[in-house]
């Protein structure tokens, strides 16, 4: 699984060169690829919300240039469009639509980021990492045998906090890619 | 104050052009490919966006009482009143193109 969208389409293409067609993405991030002769190539566009008529456009467009819808969803999701490589292997053509694209990939970094920081507000709020009482006072092998035991939970807690790390980076990456493209 | 898409990018001032006949996205597309001479070749993406963004502006809109598949779409009169700016803005570059370098200096 890929946190990353620019890095995700970069790893499949590569996964394609070999010889490959990806036929399912699921949803936990788990890729179907079956073999092929002819060369493909996958590429990812980020949208919200698009009502139904924009949805049925948005798709028609698409395919008619020859890509084919392999995953997403109109409810704000990112799309996975593939075809076979020809001459024209880009969904964008002209330097606005990338920046548009990069500040949507911006975005949606920083929604999901400011969720995560909403979900670790709630459950920070009214406890620690470590949860045992008095942890920190123990002693010798207790403490470490109390310690051990708690830590995987500790790190099961902390996912939001690497959530929000994470999410923060692709916010950088994107807006790395947006304010080149914004000042040439 | 100027509006923000003027003035044209190459792709929205293509797209404006050939909407002046009812076409539908992948139509205008290829008829840009010729209208360019092979220059312009427009993306799905850019493309799609650059119909939500006219359309949002209502420079473009869908021709009503069509029963196809495919949403087809004509240019509008602000669409056409852009034009009508953009060619004089253009009009005005070429003179400067053929005016001598003596004429510069006045």
């Amino acid at each position: 699984m890929f946190l990353n969208i620019l890095k995700e389409e970069q790893w499949l293409n590569e996964h394609l060169q070999k010889g490959y067609q990806c036929t399912n993405v699921s949803g936990v991030g788990l890729y179907t690829f079956k073999r092929t002769d002819k060369a493909h190539i996958i590429r990812l566009d980020y949208q919200d919300y698009l009502s139904a008529d924009k949805y049925k456009e948005y798709k028609m467009i698409y395919e008619d240039f020859g890509w084919t819808h392999i995953r997403g969803s109109r409810l704000g999701s990112i799309h996975y469009w593939q075809k076979t490589a020809d001459s024209q292997n880009e969904i964008f053509s002209d330097r606005q639509s990338f920046v548009h694209y990069y500040k949507r990939l911006m975005n949606y970094s920083l929604s999901l980021a400011f969720t995560f920081l909403i979900i670790s507000y709630m459950i920070y709020e009214d406890s620690s990492l470590y949860q045992t009482q008095g942890l920190w006072d123990m002693e010798g092998s207790l403490f470490w045998k109390a310690f051990l035991f708690e830590t995987p939970f500790a790190i099961f807690k902390a996912i939001p906090l690497f959530m929000i790390l994470f999410f923060g980076i692709n916010y950088y990456h994107a807006y790395r890619q947006y304010s080149t493209l914004k000042e040439k | 104050m100027k509006h923000k898409l003027l003035p044209l990018s190459e792709t929205m001032h293509y797209i404006l052009l050939a909407l002046r006949e009812p076409l539908h996205g992948y139509a205008i597309m290829q008829k840009i490919e010729k209208m360019s001479k092979g220059t312009v070749i427009l993306a799905a993406g850019t493309l799609y966006g650059a119909i939500e963004n006219l359309s949002k502006h209502g420079w473009i809109e869908p021709v009503s009482g069509e029963t196809g598949r495919r949403k087809v779409y004509k240019i509008t009169e602000d669409g056409l009143t852009i034009l009508k700016i953009e060619h004089q803005r253009l009009l005005h570059i070429l003179s400067l193109y053929e005016m001598s370098e003596s004429d510069e200096e006045i």
